[in-house]
């Protein structure tokens, strides 16, 4: 998320720099304005118009940005909506589709307002009997749960692999309905950290965001009384982001850390079975995978081994 | 005429509105934001609906930012985003001008 | 030539196509004419808003006396064809051809032009056109240029590409464009239509802006082409006649209406016959001068 992939400076007829502003993917950045010597304003709307063409050139049309506080109200007034806010800064977002969009496409019971319902957010890169785990205990104390699968394409396993096996590993459990976690759960977009190494600092401003938009943008329409976690005793940046869940969701969103399931002594991790495969010793991990995460890993061996050499990350998220 | 794709009109500079439209599958929902949105509010989806409707179009979701545009400026500013929308920019619609 | 009476055209203020604020208060600053710019003022992906744009404006909006000019795009471009079909149907009052290097190009236009005419019921002829030099091949041709059709009202020198293609740049004596001024003047002048100059665009050399203006008033050109509202004032200020011009003019009139009232065919002014040039020049002067509010309604010099 560092890098910049397009960058436009609007200089006055003195040849100075008046404004400037970037693109990375579908985020803005870097956006700077002098308003000496102008109408208020008028140099930022030129700016982020001229940004937002770009980016349908390439046919990009939803938006986010992040900003400070001070600043949000600027980009409310040329459109967009906020997302969350925390001390450190604001997410908005504007375009084609918005949060409102995402969660209409998600399939609801009629009479959903009277459920217990609960969400769980997970990569599955790939969906083993931990992840199985989890979803089976929320399933059993809820009237509906929703699976939202991370939506971004960073990860060894696809999305489409990745949504696919974890609709596989659930489909006898009727209450269970699988989803994109679209750009608003542990997006790349909201939560570079998950798929970067970050410093603790930006993680928690990163996790504070995701969790307030769940909290204030996806439960509430969803009617999510209950998120469910994995305990996390390796990974630094899920282990804060359980942290932050914690702190931010309740009293309205009730938190429940499950406890990792093992086989034996050992903790089920998504990590050791994408290492197995680096290694090709799957079967140091056969009994972590339900059968049908198995049978697919069996068939694409290649494939995904050949991912790993052309230098795909397999010890991140 | 169907919407094929997502398209913007427009910018947010003064006396400007920026347009996006983008397929739906029925009616016409227009998301409007303008300073002026109490009193010519009305007035704005007005000639929008008009245009589009001039144009053919009969389902699409529009998101509009009004900066202070005229009537004529917020109809040129629906025709560009229809007919790139619609991709026939190539092929003007001079019924519809 | 397109025009039995000659219009003044002191002014040609250029209007970027796609801006909405510029092109609703472009009637606001009297320009004699205003040329929206469908050309080098809009970025290729905005092409077509911008043809729209200008299209709707030009339905809606007054821009009062002004002549109304569109810059179309080039010939070269896929955008030409639209361009000049919907300034057509739009009943704008000239088009003009960006980098115009032959009697063919103009030809070309007339016949497009003429087309869409019939195509969107606008009167045959009604359309005129006018043809930017803007290379060395194009200031060679401009006399067949100016005369190459009947619709043709000016020819303008753009003097960024010219000196561009003539290996140098601008400088402040004007020396780089003088065979170019004189050439476009020249065709100009015997094809019977108008000739506007270059733009200056260094907003912050007034003395400069005044001193080009002065020169190319005095080589004879009809007016100047103008990126900025804020010159309009300072080009008219260089057209306006002086007292005694004015009142060697009225003059002139005076002596042709007491010739009408005779009877007689010609005209005398103390003693001394008046000709044709000298008419021609006093009516100018008097048009320049009320468009100056230097005179009344009866061509009585107005004390400031």
């Amino acid at each position: 998320m560092a890098q910049i992939d397009h960058t436009l400076g609007i200089y006055n007829d003195q040849h100075q720099l008046v404004a400037t502003g970037s693109v990375a993917g579908n985020v803005l950045k870097y956006v700077g304005v002098c308003n000496k010597e102008s109408a208020q304003g008028s140099h930022f709307n030129t700016i982020i118009s001229a940004l937002m063409n770009l980016l349908a050139e390439r046919e990009i049309f939803h938006v986010f940005v992040f900003t400070k506080n001070k600043y949000s109200a600027s980009f409310q007034h040329v459109g967009f909506k906020e997302l969350a806010h925390t001390d450190l800064g604001a997410v908005l977002e504007t375009g084609d589709t918005d949060v409102a969009d995402y969660v209409a496409r998600i399939p609801q019971a009629v009479d959903q307002a009277q459920q217990r319902v609960a969400g769980i957010v997970m990569n599955a890169n790939p969906f083993t009997l931990g992840h199985r785990y989890l979803v089976e205990q929320a399933a059993k104390e809820n009237d509906r749960v929703y699976v939202f699968v991370v939506q971004d394409n960073v990860s060894l396993f696809t999305t489409d692999e990745r949504r696919q096996l974890v609709q596989q590993g659930t489909r006898d459990l009727s209450n269970v309905t699988v989803v994109s976690g679209g750009q608003y759960m542990v997006s790349y977009v909201t939560f570079p950290a998950y798929f970067l190494p970050t410093p603790n600092e930006a993680i928690r401003y990163q996790t504070t965001i995701d969790a307030r938009i769940f909290k204030n943008q996806i439960a509430p329409r969803l009617n999510i009384q209950t998120r469910y976690l994995g305990s996390e005793p390796f990974s630094r940046t899920t282990g804060i982001y359980n942290q932050v869940l914690r702190k931010e969701l309740p009293p309205e969103i009730m938190v429940k850390v499950i406890d990792r399931k093992r086989v034996g002594q050992q903790v089920i991790t998504a990590t050791q079975v994408r290492q197995a495969i680096a290694a090709d010793k799957l079967e140091t991990v056969q009994s972590f995978l339900p059968a049908t995460t198995l049978t697919f890993i069996q068939q694409h061996k290649r494939t995904l081994q050949s991912r790993i050499q052309e230098g795909m990350t397999i010890n991140g998220n | 005429m169907e919407i094929k794709k997502t398209a913007i009109a427009g910018t947010l500079e003064s006396s400007d509105i920026q347009l996006t439209i983008s397929a739906a599958t029925n009616g016409i929902s227009i998301d409007l934001q303008s300073d002026v949105k109490k009193v010519f509010g009305d007035q704005i989806e007005g000639v929008i609906k008009q245009t589009l409707s001039d144009m053919g179009i009969a389902a699409a979701k529009v998101k509009a930012v009004d900066k202070g545009a005229l009537d004529c400026v917020i109809k040129a500013r629906t025709i560009a985003a229809v007919q790139r929308a619609t991709e026939t920019t190539e092929q003007p619609a001079w019924e519809v001008l | 030539m397109a025009e039995s009476e000659e219009r003044l055209r002191r002014t040609m203020m250029f209007v970027p196509g796609n801006n909405p604020a510029m092109v609703k208060d472009a009637g606001i600053y009297g320009a004699d004419s205003i040329m929206f710019d469908l050309e080098d003022a809009v970025s290729l992906p905005e092409k077509d808003a911008a043809r729209v744009l200008v299209y709707e404006a030009l339905q809606s909006q007054d821009y009062g006396e002004a002549e109304l000019v569109v810059r179309v795009n080039g010939q070269d471009t896929p955008f030409y064809d639209n361009d000049v079909k919907a300034m057509v149907k739009a009943g704008i009052d000239v088009i003009r051809l960006p980098k115009a290097e032959s009697a063919a190009m103009v030809e070309k236009l007339d016949q497009d032009v003429a087309a869409a005419e019939k195509e969107f019921g606008r009167e045959a002829g009604s359309i005129h056109i006018m043809a930017a030099i803007e290379s060395a091949k194009g200031v060679l041709q401009a006399p067949a240029i100016a005369a190459a059709s009947d619709r043709m009202i000016g020819v303008a020198l753009s003097a960024e590409d010219y000196t561009t293609d003539m290996k140098t740049h601008r400088y402040p004596d004007g020396q780089e464009l003088l065979f170019a001024r004189n050439m476009v003047l020249h065709a100009a002048r015997a094809a019977g239509i108008a000739a506007f100059d270059t733009v200056f665009t260094n907003m912050d050399d007034t003395e400069g802006f005044y001193r080009e203006t002065a020169y190319i008033h005095q080589l004879g050109f009809d007016g100047k082409s103008l990126v900025n509202p804020r010159q309009i004032a300072m080009v008219n200020k260089v057209y306006e006649p002086t007292e005694a011009e004015i009142s060697n003019a009225k003059n002139v009139i005076n002596a042709i209406q007491e010739a009408k009232l005779k009877g007689s065919g010609v005209i005398s002014m103390n003693g001394q016959m008046v000709d044709r040039p000298v008419v021609l020049r006093a009516q100018r002067v008097m048009k320049l001068a009320k468009a100056s509010n230097l005179v009344d309604e009866e061509g009585n010099y107005i004390e400031k």
